[in-house]
């Protein structure tokens, strides 16, 4: 600043012109905010891709993304769900909500806001970081080596994949975390990835499914498809389902489930960053941390578990509701009751998930007030999913409204 | 207000009105204030206060039993086997409170300190300008936000050295790295620690010039940093939390991930930008428009 700004302006100029000026010393003052204001506007626009995607049919789209090949990449998932269910973190900057309570971890995990981090290097090599506030759960693949990491208490797993094991196709694209889950430690859980729920709900999408594409969306600043399914029927929860589908590689990038009736989704994940380039090789390298306890985990091959009835596949994966909610169509029919999206899955009660779910609600004190009692049991109520826990201690699941539950439970 | 520090505004305001020229003059002011400012048996009296945190912590868990995993502050448990947590540890209990705390306390003091010491007229006179007094102050509280996390990372890393064994350090990743790259972590989170207050320090500029009594502005400032923080537990006001400037600072654990996670520091690098521009030009309005009569 020059001379005049020295000292008492008094002195400077006269009375008329020194109100002049401090009115303009006020300028920068009101100019800030509105800058910064104006720039958050601009930025808010969702940004329009300058060169349009051609348009695509949805078969064509259901074959772009049914022939993606792409994985190798690394990128930052986000997940965020308004299921209504109570929301179970570990307040406090110190602790991340990993959760010693299996049935809490996949609640936690299925609601709230997650980030993680996926690096990809072809099938075999993955790695998830589940990205906690000071804390970290990771799950690293490397051929025939699966290990788990959670930083809160040091604590590591390791498995062995068999050989025969080792191009099974794990749901998904070969990622671990969704691996036979009876054998990943129980708080190791990680929320489910868009290629995950994509797969799960286009093997839903059948003829009870009116599949579109929607206008062009943005992901992670790549030009995507819109793939639109929405159930034919009304007796279900689910409104519609969005995939985005990059218009480039036909990768999932996002998938959003909205409930009937509502504007907004009620779940969404989708990536928030995104990189095709081969990750560094390192972080594929895990060795356990000094001082960590490493337990050695037996991989239970699928076919080999005690096959209970009606356990087709993974019956443990019953255990998170969030494929309990997206998978319930695949699992096996003795148990199941209507079709398509209307389909009500009772579980077993004996070993699987029905026991499970129904200790979790007696030991878990936020799940048993979340869980509404109603003729014939008890109802616990999401945007997407009920689950019904009868008094006579059987279990009943589906992605339709509480009544049709009641019926299946109701019915000889 | 001790006297000797009195004494030495008045020398800082007598030895600037001493320079000459406009041009030379900013940056021997710079100088001098920074000179000053860490000169002060206060400012020392903070930065020791800062340095007593990682030593209470290593000593209590060093006379104490061996802490459970997942008890207490994060990293608490790691400490018996290497000292270098002691600073993790140190720099996560001392950002709620003591950091802001400290920095409110500098930052209130940067004009209404001089005004009530009655050396801001001084400081007016010397051919510096009110602007660049602004700045030079503003600097000198940024070179405060920059030494205060780095005293808590340095004494937390020194006793941590000396009471337990240090080693490769274990990432939240469950990656490992050796001793010096763990001090380079460290000396980022102090940077990011540093970013994290410039935005508390403009505000404590701000508050600073509107008034004579500079506790006034040092508790105003320091009851801001715990409001901001209130605000942001609660999840009503979810909409408002990505503008609070306290939003980011316990983000610094990004650092201690493998590899690096740059998102917080990308959020609040902007956030505290912005913070430092809306203060910074609400100060300038109100101090090149004051009336100095002290």
């Amino acid at each position: 600043m020059n001379q005049q700004d020295m000292g008492d302006p008094r002195t400077t100029g006269g009375v008329h012109q020194r109100r002049n000026r401090a009115w303009l010393r006020w300028v920068p003052a009101v100019a800030a905010p509105a800058v910064i204001a104006a720039g958050v506007l601009v930025g808010s626009i969702p940004a329009r891709a300058g060169d349009a995607l051609a348009d695509k049919t949805p078969a064509d789209v259901l074959a772009l993304l049914a022939g993606h090949k792409t994985h190798t990449f690394s990128g930052t998932i986000e997940q965020a769900s308004e299921l209504g269910l109570p929301e179970l973190p570990a307040t406090g900057p110190s602790s991340g909500p990993a959760s010693d309570d299996p049935a809490a971890s996949a609640i936690e995990m299925l609601t709230g806001e997650h980030t993680a981090r996926v690096f990809m290097d072809g099938k075999a090599k993955a790695r998830i970081q589940v990205v906690d506030r000071f804390a970290e759960r990771n799950i690293i693949r490397r051929d025939n080596d699966v290990w788990f990491y959670s930083s809160k208490d040091n604590s590591t797993a390791h498995l062995t994949l068999p050989d025969h094991a080792r191009d099974l196709p794990l749901e998904g694209p070969a990622l671990p975390g969704t691996s036979p889950e009876s054998a990943t430690p129980e708080g190791s859980m990680v929320p489910p990835t868009p290629q995950d729920l994509a797969a799960k709900f286009l093997a839903a999408a059948d003829s009870t499914t009116a599949v579109s594409v929607g206008p062009d969306v943005q992901v992670a600043g790549r030009a995507a498809y819109n793939l639109v399914l929405e159930p034919r029927t009304g007796n279900t929860l689910v409104g519609m389902i969005s995939i985005a589908v990059d218009g480039e590689t036909g990768m999932p990038l996002s998938v959003e489930v909205t409930a009937r009736g509502a504007g907004e989704p009620a779940f969404r994940t989708g990536f928030t960053s995104l990189s095709l380039d081969a990750p560094d090789a390192a972080l594929f390298n895990f060795v356990p941390p000094p001082g960590s306890p490493v337990e050695e985990l037996q991989f239970q091959h699928p076919t080999h578990q005690a096959a209970g009835p009606g356990s087709s596949g993974y019956p443990e994966a019953h255990t998170d509701p969030d494929q309990l909610a997206a998978g319930i169509k695949d699992k096996a029919g003795s148990y199941l009751a209507g079709t398509g999206w209307e389909t009500v899955v009772e579980l077993p009660t004996e070993t699987g998930a029905g026991a499970k779910l129904s200790t979790a609600l007696a030991q878990n004190p936020l799940l048993g007030q979340a869980a509404v009692v109603v003729p014939g049991g008890r109802l616990l109520s999401s945007a997407l999913f009920n689950v019904l826990l009868t008094d006579d201690g059987r279990v009943f699941a589906g992605m339709v409204p509480a009544d049709r539950l009641q019926a299946a439970s109701s019915a000889p | 207000m001790p006297s000797s520090a009195n004494a030495k505004e008045k020398s800082n305001a007598a030895g600037m009105a001493a320079v000459a020229g406009p041009r030379g003059a900013g940056m021997s002011l710079l100088l001098s204030e920074i000179a000053v400012l860490f000169r002060r048996r206060r400012t020392w009296a903070l930065l020791l206060a800062l340095a007593a945190i990682p030593v209470l912590i290593a000593v209590a868990v060093r006379v104490s039993s061996a802490v459970p995993p997942g008890r207490g502050p994060a990293f608490l448990d790691r400490i018996t086997q290497n000292g270098l947590f002691v600073a993790f540890t140190a720099m996560l209990v001392s950002v709620p409170l003591f950091l802001p705390l400290t920095v409110g306390v500098v930052a209130g003091d940067t004009i209404a300190g001089e005004a009530n010491l009655g050396t801001l007229r001084y400081l007016l006179v010397a051919p510096a300008g009110r602007v660049r007094l602004l700045l030079v102050k503003y600097a000198g509280a940024l070179a405060f936000c920059l030494a205060a996390p780095l005293t808590v990372a340095l004494a937390g890393a020194a006793i941590g050295a000396a009471l337990f064994p240090v080693g490769p350090v274990t990432l939240l990743s469950g990656d490992v790295i050796q001793p010096p790259e763990a001090v380079l972590r460290l000396l980022l989170i102090s940077a990011y620690l540093a970013v994290s207050l410039a935005g508390l320090s403009a505000i404590g500029l701000f508050l600073s010039t509107l008034t004579v009594v500079p506790v006034g502005a040092m508790a105003a400032t320091v009851v801001l940093s715990v409001v901001s923080q209130v605000l942001d537990q609660l999840p009503q006001l979810e909409w408002l939390h990505p503008w609070l400037f306290s939003h980011y600072w316990l983000g610094f654990g990004d650092l201690l991930r493998q590899p690096v996670l740059w998102d917080s520091f990308a959020s609040n690098a902007p956030l505290q930008a912005g913070y430092v521009a809306v203060f910074g030009a609400l100060a300038y309005g109100r101090f090149v428009t004051k009336d100095v009569l002290s």
